[in-house]
């Protein structure tokens, strides 16, 4: 047994630290650092430095234009994005669509698609979650009806994060009802400039616009967007979900926090808070060491299985009790919350300058244990498959 | 031994929850958030015509002379609905310290607050000073000028007067002052639930004899008992809120349907909304033995009160935590009222010293 990462690895990781320190975009960094929430097109400045360093596809295959990266590699890769305090990659082009898009999709589609995927000129969002399918996602209602040479789409989705940027939008859609409601689902590609579309936002109790309501009204989408064959969507749907939840822990994205934590409360004399930090150093410690057994069964041939939801569970669990901690530092003046506008003037009043962000963070967060398969949901993935009861 | 309300209080309670369901919806509260006041001149007329701002005042003064139980309840049912009228900082941090004190000029002012008339604001907190609120570093000169800061003064912005701890000869004092005196500088935003706050700074504001409210022991002792009285207050909207997270969770639980059933059904949301009924009744249980003691005003009611806010600080907070989660996304939407008892949980933990402040309080 060898816990430690090859000569390669390491060069690699170095490799990784000298593009965030020199390359990574200075404007994208300054508000990243200060709590500030980024335009859509500080996003793109960000996606586009990227791409430009050939890193978009992360975890791509090389044929496709992909970086054929180890696992072990992109897991590098994200702790030191995490560790740098980057804003997580959007997932829904690059790690969504596109391993459907060239696993199911045919030539056309690939040429047409991932191209613009690896250079993000589209932004993608993803159309899953509907008013009355959420956990129970199979029971989705959004119908497309074969109409010529086109479907005509007529439903909603909901919690379609950042829709109101998105230039396309993968869908999960019923185009038939007359078996089990796994089958009868088709993965369609849709442009968000159909006519038809809708998008509305959903505010959250941070008071930020991240997710919409997306109503489709008779839009008609061109057959040739239907991804794989009519009916199978379900399964594409369940491969995604599998490239999905890599790197879900966001044990980088911890780490960071948890060395701002401890450096915020080592100056606070606070003993429960301190004990407090502590407790969460380790358990973050069993979550990376946990991810890193997972990595190491993948290079060694295996399959990321039920495992992965131990790593989203506490994963997310982690990143919500760190947001508390930091709402806890700051005592009294937890109470103040700039909300999305910021005070009014651009000088907090008083208190600590992690107040603020580490309540929008606390709140944000809360999202994390709902979204992606609730925990609740990954706890029956491990009931079922683990445990086998 | 009779742990139950009596009939007035009953009365109180049952008055309250009517007067919330059909004057302070969820929509009607959202408006006056969004409002510039923070809180709602029609809304605090009719709190005056039922007689709430008369509550805990001393018969002597003209209230209804209503003690640590009565101002319970109204906190409580304030929890459930989510009330942000500025009753905490007009009525009880500034009204019952008024009261009690022996201020030559307060039945005038307790008239007007009765009357929904005026709005004060208690400035007790400065940046340094952490939760010490007797040795403040505002200070009074001996020709009565007053120099410093005070930070998160609850609704400063809607207030006529201030009430000020500042320190003259060592002393503890209490000034009452125009909020508009010349050089106070007011910089008000709001709090995470909504409220109104505000950072205040006084440079060189000229006052009198007359403006002295307090001064030595009896200063000391009205801010204590003040302080205890808001903690037990805030402490009682939790109990309320915790309440009302395990209710709106079982309701939504009952009614949302997933895998062809109420999700209510599954054991595993069953036994998180046990233990949020559960807390809520333990919660209930402290929140009765902490308002008895302020009630008696025995020396055990700090004790008691700290008991009770370390105790709803942590509970409170998973309460609304859960009910935010087993709401899944409609949880976290600013359009359930599920998401803005996790914010007001957050607040009522903050305020006058969190759950690990007072555990340490409580076992000193």
């Amino acid at each position: 047994m060898d816990i430690n990462f090859s000569k390669e690895d390491i060069a690699f990781r170095d490799e990784v630290r000298d593009w965030l320190a020199n390359d990574y975009p200075k404007h994208v960094k300054d508000k990243t650092d200060n709590g500030i929430a980024l335009t859509k097109q500080d996003m793109i400045d960000y996606h586009k430095a990227i791409s430009k360093k050939g890193w978009m596809g992360y975890n791509w295959p090389v044929e496709y234009g992909g970086t054929g990266w180890s696992s072990t590699q992109l897991y590098i890769f994200n702790k030191e994005f995490g560790l740098a305090g980057c804003p997580p990659l959007l997932a829904f082009g690059v790690s969504m669509v596109a391993p459907v898009i060239w696993t199911f999709g045919n030539d056309e589609q690939k040429e047409r698609f991932l191209p613009d995927i690896l250079d993000f000129n589209t932004w993608w969002c993803q159309g899953y979650s509907e008013p009355g399918s959420g956990s129970d996602l199979a029971s989705l209602k959004t119908k497309a009806v074969l109409d010529g040479d086109h479907y005509v789409v007529n439903g909603s989705k909901t919690w379609t994060t950042l829709a109101q940027n998105a230039d396309w939008i993968f869908c999960l859609v019923r185009t038939d009802n007359s078996g089990i409601k796994q089958e009868g689902i088709s993965f369609l590609l849709i442009d968000m400039k159909t006519p038809g579309i809708e998008v509305k936002p959903i505010i959250t109790i941070d008071g930020e616009h991240e997710v919409n309501s997306v109503f489709f009204t008779d839009v008609k989408v061109p057959v040739e967007n239907l991804v794989g064959e009519e009916g199978k969507g379900w399964t594409y749907a369940k491969f995604l979900l599998a490239h999905e939840r890599f790197g879900i822990a966001g044990v980088g994205a911890s780490m960071r926090q948890l060395n701002r934590l401890k450096d915020i409360i080592s100056k606070l004399d606070n003993a429960e808070l301190q004990k407090k930090v502590n407790e969460l150093e380790v358990a973050l410690s069993a979550i990376e060491i946990t991810e890193l057994r997972l990595l190491s069964a993948l290079e060694n041939g295996g399959h990321p299985g039920a495992e992965s939801s131990i790593l989203k569970i506490k994963g997310t669990e982690m990143q919500q009790n760190l947001s508390e901690l930091f709402v806890e530092a700051a005592g009294e003046y937890a109470l103040m919350y700039p909300g999305p506008h910021g005070y009014g003037s651009n000088e907090k009043p008083a208190g600590p300058d992690y107040a603020a962000e580490g309540l929008s963070g606390f709140l944000n967060l809360r999202k994390t244990s709902i979204y992606g398969g609730s925990n609740e949901i990954q706890k029956n993935i491990l009931s079922k498959f683990v445990l086998g009861v | 031994m009779n742990l139950n309300y009596n009939e007035e209080q009953t009365m109180l309670r049952e008055q309250i929850q009517k007067f919330c369901e059909s004057e302070y919806d969820f929509y009607k509260r959202e408006d006056i958030v969004k409002s510039s006041n923070d809180f709602d001149p029609n809304v605090w007329k009719l709190f005056a015509d039922q007689g709430w701002l008369s509550m805990p005042f001393s018969e002597d003064s003209g209230g209804l002379g209503f003690g640590a139980i009565e101002l319970s309840i109204l906190f409580e049912e304030f929890g459930k609905a989510l009330v942000i009228e500025p009753y905490l900082a007009t009525v009880v941090l500034s009204g019952t310290l008024i009261d009690k004190s022996s201020y030559s000029n307060k039945k005038d002012i307790i008239d007007k607050i009765c009357q929904g008339e005026k709005h004060i604001s208690l400035a007790y907190a400065e940046v340094d000073k952490s939760y010490d609120y007797l040795t403040p570093n505002t200070s009074l000169d001996s020709d009565n000028i007053l120099n410093g800061a005070k930070t998160l003064v609850l609704n400063a912005s809607n207030a006529d007067n201030l009430i000020v701890t500042c320190k003259k000869d060592n002393e503890l004092n209490l000034v009452i002052m125009d909020s508009n005196a010349e050089g106070v500088s007011i910089n008000s935003y709001s709090t995470v639930d909504g409220q109104s706050c505000s950072e205040i700074s006084f440079e060189n504001v000229k006052l009198d004899a007359s403006n002295i409210l307090s001064s030595g022991d009896e200063a000391e002792s009205l801010i204590k008992e003040t302080i205890n009285l808001a903690t037990l207050c805030i402490s009682a909207e939790a109990v309320g809120l915790m309440e009302s997270c395990y209710h709106k969770t079982l309701e939504y639980t009952k009614g949302r349907e997933q895998f062809g059933q109420p999700i209510s059904n599954f054991q595993v949301l069953q036994h998180r909304m046990v233990d949020m009924f559960i807390e809520s009744e333990l919660a209930k249980s402290l929140l009765i033995k902490a308002m008895l003691e302020v009630n008696n005003g025995s020396e055990e009611m700090y004790k008691h009160v700290s008991a009770l806010k370390s105790y709803i600080g942590k509970s409170g907070k998973l309460s609304a935590k859960e009910a935010v989660q087993l709401h899944g996304g409609m949880g976290v939407s600013e359009e359930l009222m599920i998401g803005h008892y996790l914010k007001k949980m957050i607040s009522i933990d903050a305020l006058f010293g969190n759950a690990d402040y007072h555990l340490k309080t409580f076992s000193s």
